[in-house]
């Protein structure tokens, strides 16, 4: 293997990054858009004089994504059979990024001995939730019609890749490192503290495997839809009530948009001038 | 014929995607199980007007005569797609559009929320999500760089072709946007507003739109005054009329004030109340006299018509319309936009509106459903609810309800005043569109209306039946209340479609009427059941 697995995974590591700040970078600089918002009950507009209430709160909000996020409540309550597979494979997912950040930092601050002993069975249950989640819903793709329905060939080839990492995982922890915990702790710590390069450059199969798939995944990560969930938010699909007052930041925006140029074709859009300037004109219409 | 796939957009010629047939379709309580037909278009339209998706033709969009003609025609359609993928030309839905085009993860979970897939028989063309995997993959293939290869890679099969744009110009016909997708989405993509980019890519850069939208509705909204045709004149003429009416009914002269400067409010009705149900107009007249609030009417352009066709197909003339009703209220010097029963009004002028007008324009705007309330849950208006004592069901305007969060006014009003009150099921921001949304109230050409009548309002038909179902005498007289103008014609279409008020009593009306018809001082029922 050389260094091959150790340059493809810092490298995947910082093309995540790089791809990920670009990405979001590409949606943060998106415009102020039309207001398009969906509503799941009552809103502001069954009150008089509405805009002088204030919009719902910042922490309403975050509770509301966060709970979302968490436990799929969307998928709960509209695709119950697809949320049980989807459910454990997430809660795996956050379990084992627990798992990990646990690990890291057991690894550079204590002494391995006085590492909490529960720490393997607790990334075991996150794996093989994870595991039974992932298996279930490449299952449900494949013999689901409806759920095959547009669903890309290669996404198939995705949830193997995802699967082949969490078991992976497994198997480097139970074979390769024996399910000792002080000899994980000290692989881990060696890798963050780059402390023996020897092990970096001619690692053994069972961990260079599973750092090698994950670097596949690494890769693809930043163009998947993990990111985009949090912008489901963000583009205020569901929370965009905040009214455009006089002199506000929104009402600053607003008159900065009309002031881009327009270039539609269509006869009754006169191109070539100003947004302002086409939406005020209709006198040849 | 096999399952339709997304690559068969592309199939050159004529023949068709989907052969509609009755055979297919949800199923509708005895004695309305009879199966129906559309008519299909007669030989001189198909041979000279494109219908190769489904057989019908909501937009008439002419067949091409050269290929030089079409090779012009999918290049315009490039041009647009860029275009719509432009901050600068698409400012106003880049975000949700690209958010919607990146994030579908393909669950399929919108499907059994779209009514016209469902009452289709689930037609794959008609899924929620094929018009959409059908832009991303012309996006995929033709805009992005190196698409070509990534699409192979990705068995991402499409051609970008004439058939394949005439059949999604189309096919952007074959939703109401009643955003019911979007809202059951786990992921907020919003399969409806793809459909109206794409309707707006053929507006705006191809010139290609329904004419009862685009000709008839914003161009002549914005020359003569309103969508309907009605001129100013018209207009003052037909308020005339209206106070000899109420006159008839309440014994007093109550006058409609038009162009009053300085008064309270603006009230803007859809005109399509002064023409086809002035007793609604009407009773907000009475009601606002009884209220003693100071109001006028407008016979400015277009400010007697609260109408915005634009929401529905192109950002410019939905733009242009917002500044002429801002301007008109400004002209006026109002406090207040006050917005009558008509759903798409809402939520252009409540929520659009919000980010297109500044300054001295953005003039407080509301809905007159509030102000309904207070009147009649607050005493301000003496009601006699025994005098609606009839089945009275609820239907919820997919503009006015999931679209601009106004959901329990109306049912607090229906409630109070309606002793038989029942919900639909599904109901409030669950409940399925009437089938006319988006413009297809009014788009009544070649066979489109047969297909908005068989398909797009199947499912209200069936929701309308339902909800009478415990109803035992068949004489007795069944309102549903629809508080929107454009859900009020499907409804009137609908029922006359299938017969439902000579087989099943049902009659169809506004929100204000049923108020007005339990004022104790009235004489006489205000509601007549009077088709109209």
């Amino acid at each position: 293997m050389s260094g091959i697995v150790l340059f493809f995974f810092y490298g995947s590591i910082l093309i995540c990054i790089i791809a990920s700040v670009v990405r979001m970078t590409k949606y943060a600089r998106a415009p102020l858009h039309l207001r398009w918002e969906l509503y799941r009950g009552s809103s502001v507009y069954e009150l008089t004089d509405w805009w002088d209430r204030s919009p719902p709160r910042f922490g309403e909000k975050l509770r509301v994504v966060i709970l979302d996020i968490l436990f799929l409540r969307e998928f709960y309550h509209r695709n119950r059979s697809l949320w049980y597979f989807l459910f454990l494979f997430h809660i795996g997912l956050y379990l084992l990024f627990l798992w990990h950040l646990w690990l890291l930092i057991t690894a550079v601050t204590l002494p391995f001995e006085s590492a909490w002993t529960g720490g393997l069975a607790f990334g075991h249950v996150a794996t093989l939730l994870s595991l039974i989640g992932g298996s279930g819903i490449l299952i449900k793709r494949i013999v689901d019609k409806e759920l095959s329905v547009h669903y890309p060939r290669i996404h198939y080839l995705k949830w193997v890749l995802i699967l082949l990492i969490l078991l992976g995982g497994f198997l480097a922890v139970v074979f390769h490192f024996d399910s000792n915990l002080p000899e994980l702790l000290g692989y881990v710590k060696a890798q963050v503290t780059f402390q023996d390069m020897e092990l970096k450059l001619h690692p053994a199969l069972a961990p260079a495997s599973h750092v090698f798939f994950v670097s596949f995944w690494l890769l693809y990560l930043p163009f998947s839809h993990v990111l985009q969930i949090s912008f489901r938010y963000y583009q205020h699909l569901r929370w965009d009530d905040v009214p455009n007052r006089q002199g506000s930041t929104i009402e600053r925006k607003v008159k900065g948009h009309l002031d881009r140029p327009i270039s539609w074709a269509a006869p009754h859009i006169k191109s070539g001038k100003r947004w302002g300037e086409v939406i005020g004109d209709t006198e040849d219409l | 014929m096999g399952k339709t796939k997304v690559s068969d957009i592309s199939r050159a010629g004529d023949e068709q995607l989907l052969e509609l047939t009755s055979l297919d379709w949800m199923t509708l309580p005895c004695p309305s199980d009879q199966p129906l037909s559309i008519r299909p278009l007669p030989d001189e339209q198909r041979s000279q007007i494109e219908h190769s998706l489904d057989g019908i033709s909501a937009l008439g969009i002419p067949k091409p005569t050269s290929k030089g003609e079409e090779d012009g025609l999918v290049q315009s359609f490039l041009n647009g797609l860029r275009k719509l993928l432009s901050h600068d030309d698409n400012w106003t839905f880049w975000q949700p559009l690209v958010y919607s085009l990146e994030s579908c993860v393909k669950c399929q979970t919108c499907s059994d929320a779209c009514p016209i897939y469902l009452s289709s028989g689930k037609q794959e063309i008609y899924r929620p999500t094929y018009r959409g995997e059908v832009l991303r993959r012309i996006i995929n293939k033709y805009i992005k760089k190196g698409g070509r290869i990534s699409s192979k890679l990705k068995g991402e099969e499409i051609d970008l072709n004439w058939p394949t744009v005439a059949r999604l110009a189309e096919l952007a016909y074959r939703c109401t946007l009643c955003r019911r997708c979007a809202q059951w989405c786990p992921l907020g993509v919003d399969n409806a507003l793809i459909s109206r980019e794409i309707r707006k890519l053929f507006s705006q850069e191809l010139g290609i739109a329904p004419k009862e939208l685009h000709d008839f509705g914003t161009i002549q909204q914005l020359s003569k005054g309103s969508s309907t045709g009605m001129t100013p004149v018209a207009f003052r003429d037909s308020i005339e009329f209206m106070e000899e009416e109420i006159e008839e009914i309440t014994g007093r002269r109550i006058e409609i004030p038009i162009d009053k400067e300085g008064a309270d409010i603006l009230l803007l009705h859809n005109a399509g109340e002064f023409l086809s149900w002035p007793d609604n107009t009407e009773a907000f007249a009475i009601i606002f006299d009884a209220l003693g609030i100071s109001w006028t009417l407008s016979s400015d352009l277009a400010g007697y018509d609260s109408v915005n066709y634009g929401v529905w197909y192109d950002d410019v003339q939905l733009a242009r319309i917002v500044l002429t009703h801002a301007e008109v209220a400004n002209k006026l010097k109002v406090q207040k936009i006050l917005i009558g029963e008509c759903g798409h009004a809402h939520k252009t002028l409540l929520v659009i509106a919000d980010r297109i007008l500044t300054g001295e324009l953005n003039i407080p705007r509301e809905s007159a459903l509030p102000l309904l309330e207070d009147a009649v849950c607050n005493g301000r208006i003496k009601l006699d609810p025994s005098r609606n004592d009839f089945p009275v069901t609820l239907h919820d305007p997919c503009n006015l309800v999931r679209l601009t969060g106004i959901v329990e006014p109306q049912r607090r009003i229906v409630r109070k005043i309606c002793p038989q009150f029942r919900e639909m099921e599904p109901h409030g921001v669950e409940n399925y569109c009437c089938g006319g949304g988006s413009g297809f109230a009014i788009m009544s050409s070649r066979n489109f209306p047969d297909w908005k009548m068989t398909v797009s309002g199947r499912m209200k038909f069936k929701q309308v039946l339902d909800a009478f179902q415990d109803v035992g005498d068949p004489e007795a007289e069944r309102y549903v209340c629809a508080p929107c103008s454009n859900c009020k014609g499907q409804l009137r279409d609908l029922l006359s479609y299938y017969q439902a008020r000579e087989k099943h009593s049902v009659f169809y009306g506004g929100l204000a009427e049923l108020i007005v018809n339990a004022m104790v001082d009235l004489e006489q029922p205000f509601i007549q059941w009077e088709w109209h």
